[in-house]
């Protein structure tokens, strides 16, 4: 697998800690969100940076409890259509102001990318010779409709980006 | 994994490239005249017909397979069941312009 | 009507380049067939029986003579020389080849058109009323919210990857002609108290295998938070929309399943945490795109035409098309014309290249260059002045296009069935040509009035049977194809589901059951009552004795 970086964060090396392992001390560990909900926080002392697992029928309240304690999280797809996945890193993003990496994994294809790039995440899982393809899909478009919780604010506004600016000095 | 059959089965698919309908023969290529289709009769037939389609759909050459219930006009292979009759001839309401008009395969340009 | 601009160009262009690149990774192989088939989907390109069908955007129903030549044009060069204009205002070609696709898609991006979301489980084609800004009981033209939909709703990060289709319609006006009741969101037009513009906004209807008519979630949502209110819904249903079943996974079964109440709720919440971040148009792009559908600047006529009036006294089947297909516009001395697609014995909604160039060539005369195409199939030449109207019913007479039928009996709305469906059960297309041919005669069409009569060859309803006056539902009872009667369908503001009569029939027993219920309110009507009145009036029961005793 290559892992493709969408924003030119800063990576992490982790992997991910089988069911019935504890971690090692300072490990950086991606823990399924249903073990991490149950871990006390002997478990964040022991790990390094641990990050979240999650399928996506997860509801993104269940992760407020754990804001302050993850470094990343993992969106993992059942499927490249399961839309579930863009709405729940929008959350994160925008409901839990979620700053660190979140990782998209699972059989997404290339043709995603900017989607993917756009609702929020930062990096995704692909098989090797799909890497070319997904960095390609990277470059398709340059502007956008829509205003995403990326930074990148919708045509509309772009449009009349002038008038704006007036009207604020 | 064998299969139950009720009669005799054959293959049709669309061709990758331009959607055309066209049925398996029984040398593995493909031909746009169901009469020309292959016929297996028993379930070993199928799954040895089903095997050469879908090396054709490896080789993204058609798409679509559908086994479907063959039986016979003018003594020749056609489909059994309307909708696939259809796929056969062309839309019913337009005999001036489907396939029943020039099904030939050299007649497609690709 | 709408032009693009340089980044409206540039979006649709790297679109063609996106998608040739997609159909050249197919050949080779680089994508499966189960990854390449909802990106093609989403450039409206299906696998049906016979070939590709390629499904072009038109958006909300408007377009330029400009637009029409390339669709004819496109016709000829890539497809059999017709195209079939649909439910849901769009035009579909029926034998186009994948790797001929990504040209069609070019040709249509020199003309500022495309088939972006014309399928796909994304936001599709908004629809609204054909008639839009050229009729006079309207609270405000509906195409710039359309349009402003229409590019929110392109490539949208979020939701592209929906549970299933998602389909919104809007209409202006108090005769809802687009059908907003049975759309997975409808929006309606609306001023307050002071006099602003804003919508009604409903949610979850739909047809298929469980129709279900729209429910109010807001009564009355500012112009300015459009944008943002959709994105609520929106993200509601993507997160709870159910994916486990196609045929649960509409808005429809998601807003029964917590109720409207609850839904209205949920959304609400979202809304409130969204609504003052950037996602609705600014001011300036309101004033922009509503620019772009100012008025034409149309002279005040006279409505009393003598000419007009004559050759209605001489010829009864023009008297019957000015009669039942034009309009009152809202200039006076004008009105809205309806091209009927539906001739006698034809095919509903289809048009020959020949009969598109000639339609675009009457709307640079005489339309201000603009077209429509109504959900019911036919073409609109909008802004026409009544003393035009003798010149145009000639030439359209000549190409088959003068059919006095619209919304008469005949005027029926069928989908492609199983002469081109792979979805289909049984065939749709010859019921509307047996119909045509026994309501063959326009004296007695007249006479009936208003009968909107609506067929699908399938429960997934395409051809709206649900909503028809008369429904006609094709069903495969054990290889053979049987049809089912419905009464009591209303697509308009009254919206209603039609509901079945009795068991169903083979297509020659479905044709005789239709002249029945016919004869049954030609009997039972009291003055001047439409046929959905009567048997709202009388009920199903004495319809359904004529229907089923005599046999």
């Amino acid at each position: 697998m290559t892992l493709v970086n969408l924003t030119g964060i800063q990576a992490g090396d982790f992997s991910l800690l089988a069911d019935d392992h504890s971690p090692e001390e300072g490990a950086a560990v991606a823990v399924p969100l249903s073990r991490l909900t149950d871990e006390g926080d002997d478990f964040f002392k022991v790990a390094g940076p641990v990050g979240a697992v999650l399928t996506t029928d997860t509801n993104h309240a269940d992760l407020a409890p754990l804001m302050n304690k993850l470094a990343f999280v993992v969106v993992d797809f059942p499927a490249f259509g399961d839309g579930r996945g863009f709405s729940l890193a929008v959350r994160l993003r925008k409901d839990l102001g979620f700053k660190g990496e979140i990782r998209a994994t699972g059989p997404v294809i290339p043709d995603q990318a900017l989607f993917l790039l756009r609702a929020g995440f930062d990096t995704v899982e692909v098989a090797d010779e799909r890497a070319e393809a997904f960095k390609a899909a990277l470059k398709r478009f340059d502007s956008f409709y829509q205003t995403d919780y990326t930074g990148q604010v919708s045509l509309a506004h772009a449009r009349h980006k002038a008038t704006e600016e007036r009207k604020a000095s | 994994m064998a299969r139950k059959i009720k009669g005799p089965q054959m293959i049709v698919a669309n061709r990758l490239l331009d959607g055309r309908v066209v049925f398996l023969k029984a040398d593995g290529g493909w031909s746009a005249v169901a009469a020309d289709a292959a016929v297996a009769a028993d379930e070993a037939g199928v799954d040895a017909l089903e095997a050469l389609a879908q090396k054709s759909a490896d080789d993204n050459f058609v798409l679509s397979i559908e086994v479907i219930d063959a039986t016979e006009r003018d003594g020749k292979p056609y489909p059994a069941h309307m909708k696939f009759a259809m796929q056969a001839l062309g839309p019913s309401v337009r005999p001036d312009l489907g396939y029943q008009v020039s099904p030939a395969w050299e007649q497609t340009d690709l | 009507m709408y032009a693009y601009d340089k980044y409206d160009h540039a979006l649709v262009n790297a679109r063609v380049e996106e998608f040739r690149d997609q159909v050249n990774r197919r050949v080779k192989g680089e994508l499966t067939e189960e990854e390449f088939r909802p990106l093609r989907l989403m450039n409206g390109l299906y696998l049906q029986l016979h070939a590709y069908m390629l499904r072009v955007a038109v958006p909300y129903g408007t377009l330029n003579g400009t637009q029409m030549r390339k669709l004819a044009h496109i016709a000829r060069k890539y497809d059999k020389g017709y195209g079939h204009f649909t439910t849901r205002q769009n035009i579909q070609y029926n034998w186009p080849k994948l790797s001929e696709t990504p040209d069609i898609l070019q040709e249509l991006a020199d003309v500022e058109m495309h088939a972006i979301q014309t399928s796909g489980n994304c936001i599709r084609n908004v629809t609204t009323d054909q008639f839009a800004g050229a009729t006079a009981d309207e609270v405000a033209d509906p195409r710039p919210y359309a349009e402003l939909i229409r590019q929110w709703s392109t490539f949208h990060p979020e939701f592209s990857f929906l549970p299933r289709k998602f389909k919104i319609a809007i209409t202006g006006a108090d005769i809802d002609r687009a059908a907003v009741k049975w759309h997975d969101i409808g929006l309606v037009v609306k001023k307050n108290d002071a006099g602003e513009i804003g919508f009604e906004v409903l949610v979850g209807g739909g047809m298929g295998r469980t129709p279900v008519i729209a429910k109010t979630i807001r009564d009355f949502l500012p112009e300015k938070d459009l944008l943002s209110y959709l994105e609520a819904i929106l993200r509601v249903y993507n997160e709870q929309g159910r994916r486990d079943n196609k045929y649960k996974a509409r808005i429809k079964i998601l807003v029964d399943a917590l109720g409207a109440d609850e839904y209205a709720r949920q959304t609400e919440e979202e809304w409130q945490k969204i609504k003052d971040q950037p996602i609705d148009f600014p001011a300036e792009e309101a004033a922009r795109i509503k620019a772009y559908f100012a008025p034409p600047p149309l002279q005040v006529l006279s409505d009393d035409v003598p000419a007009v009036d004559e050759l209605a006294k001489k010829n009864f089947l023009f008297a019957a098309w000015l009669q039942n297909n034009t309009n009152q516009h809202k200039v006076p001395g004008h009105v809205n014309v309806t091209i009927s697609l539906k001739p006698h014995g034809g095919i509903p909604g289809d048009a020959t290249a020949e009969q598109m160039d000639l339609v675009a060539a009457l709307a640079d005369e005489y339309s201000q260059g603009e077209l429509r195409i109504s959900h019911e199939q036919n073409l609109i030449l909008p802004h026409v002045a009544k003393k035009d109207l003798p010149a145009i019913w000639t030439d359209l007479d000549e190409a088959g296009l003068g059919i006095p039928n619209a919304g008469l009996l005949t005027d029926i709305i069928a989908c492609p069935g199983l002469d081109y469906c792979s979805l289909a059960n049984a065939r749709s297309i010859p019921l509307a040509q047996q119909l045509g041919k026994r309501f063959d005669d326009f004296k007695r069409l007249q006479d009936i009035g208003p009968l909107k009569i609506k067929i699908s060859g399938c429960i997934n309803s395409c051809g709206h049977h649900h909503a028809g006056h008369i429904g006609i539902l094709g069903v495969d009872r054990k290889g053979e194809e049987n049809y089912q009667l419905l009464l009591g369908g209303s697509g308009a503001e009254d919206a209603s589901k039609a509901a079945i009569l009795g068991p169903g029939f083979d297509e020659n027993g479905i044709i005789d059951a239709v002249e029945k219920v016919v004869a049954v309110y030609l009997g039972e009507r009291e003055e001047g009552e439409e046929f959905l009145a009567t048997y709202r009036r009388v009920g199903p029961q004495v319809f359904k004795e004529a229907v089923y005793d005599a046999r």
